[in-house]
C-alpha cells in the first residue's frame, strides 16, 4: 500500500491526485476521492474566512496512525490524505482523501473511515472570521459519533 | 526547561504565559496546570475542562504522567479539522 500524507498551505489539484492514485497499480479497480470545502456559513452566519492551525509533527503522526489503521482493515493499493492549513476562503478546498483499491467497497469504507477519524483525532483547529469577529469553531458530537461507528462494528 | 504549547482556543487564554518553565522533581501536567492558576485563573479553568487532552513529546498522556527536563507539553482542546 502506498500512503501519501501532506499538510500544506497551497491548494491541491483533484485531477492530479486522482491520476497519481490511478498510476500506482493496474490491479486497482476502484478509486474513491473525497474533497472537503470551506462552507460560507458557520452557525447560520456567513463567514469571511477560516484559519486552520495545527500541531506540526503530531498531526503528521496522527494522520499516519489513521492511514495505518485503514490499511490494516481494508485491502488498499493507495491512500492519499491532504489537509490545508493557514487562511482559507469560502469554497476553498480544505481536505482531500483518495483511496485506490481492487474493489469499491474497500475504497468507499476506507475513505469514509479516514475522514471520520481525521475529524475527531487529527490536531487541527479552525478559527472563523465573521464580520471582523474571530472565534474558534466548536467540535461536534455528530463527528464523534461518526468516528465511533468504526469501533463498534468489530 | 519544559516547553509549553497551547492550541486552538486555549492559545487565546494563554496570552502572556511564559513559553518555557523550569523543570523540577515530581512535575506532572496536573501540577503545571495548578501552577498556572495563580497568574492565569481563566486559563487554568479552561485547562480543567474534561475535553482537554494533553500530549508530552507529541504523545497523548494522562495528567499524572511525570514530566522531565527538555519535554514539550501541549494542551489540546477538541479538534475541529476536516
Amino acid at each position: 500500500m502506498k500512503p501519501s500524507i501532506r499538510i500544506q498551505t497551497e491548494d491541491f489539484d483533484l485531477g492530479a491526485e486522482y491520476q497519481l492514485l490511478r498510476q500506482l497499480d493496474a490491479a486497482s479497480g476502484a478509486i474513491v476521492t473525497f474533497t472537503g470545502l470551506v462552507r460560507d456559513l458557520e452557525k447560520d452566519s456567513s463567514i469571511n474566512s477560516l484559519t486552520l492551525q495545527h500541531y506540526p509533527g503530531m498531526t503528521e503522526s496522527l494522520l499516519q496512525e489513521i492511514v495505518d489503521q485503514a490499511a490494516a482493515r481494508w485491502d488498499l493499493i493507495g491512500l492519499t490524505v491532504i489537509h490545508r492549513v493557514g487562511k482559507l476562503l469560502p469554497s476553498d478546498q480544505i481536505v482531500f482523501v483518495g483511496v485506490a483499491s481492487q474493489h469499491r467497497a474497500d475504497a468507499f469504507e476506507a475513505a469514509q473511515s479516514v475522514m471520520d477519524y481525521l475529524k475527531t483525532k487529527a490536531t487541527f483547529w479552525k478559527k472563523v472570521d465573521q464580520d471582523g469577529q474571530q472565534h474558534w469553531v466548536e467540535s461536534k458530537d455528530s463527528d464523534r459519533a461518526a468516528s465511533q461507528r468504526w469501533t463498534t462494528d468489530d | 526547561m519544559i516547553k509549553l504549547l497551547f492550541f486552538g482556543r486555549l492559545g487565546d487564554f494563554a496570552e502572556g504565559v511564559a513559553p518555557n518553565i523550569e523543570a523540577r522533581a515530581d512535575l506532572t501536567p496536573a501540577k503545571i496546570r495548578d501552577q498556572l492558576a495563580a497568574d492565569h485563573p481563566a486559563l487554568c479553568a479552561e485547562l480543567s475542562q474534561p475535553q482537554v487532552l494533553i500530549s508530552l513529546n507529541q504523545m497523548i498522556v494522562g495528567w499524572e504522567q511525570p514530566v522531565f527536563d527538555g519535554a514539550e507539553l501541549a494542551f489540546l482542546p477538541p479538534v475541529t479539522g476536516g
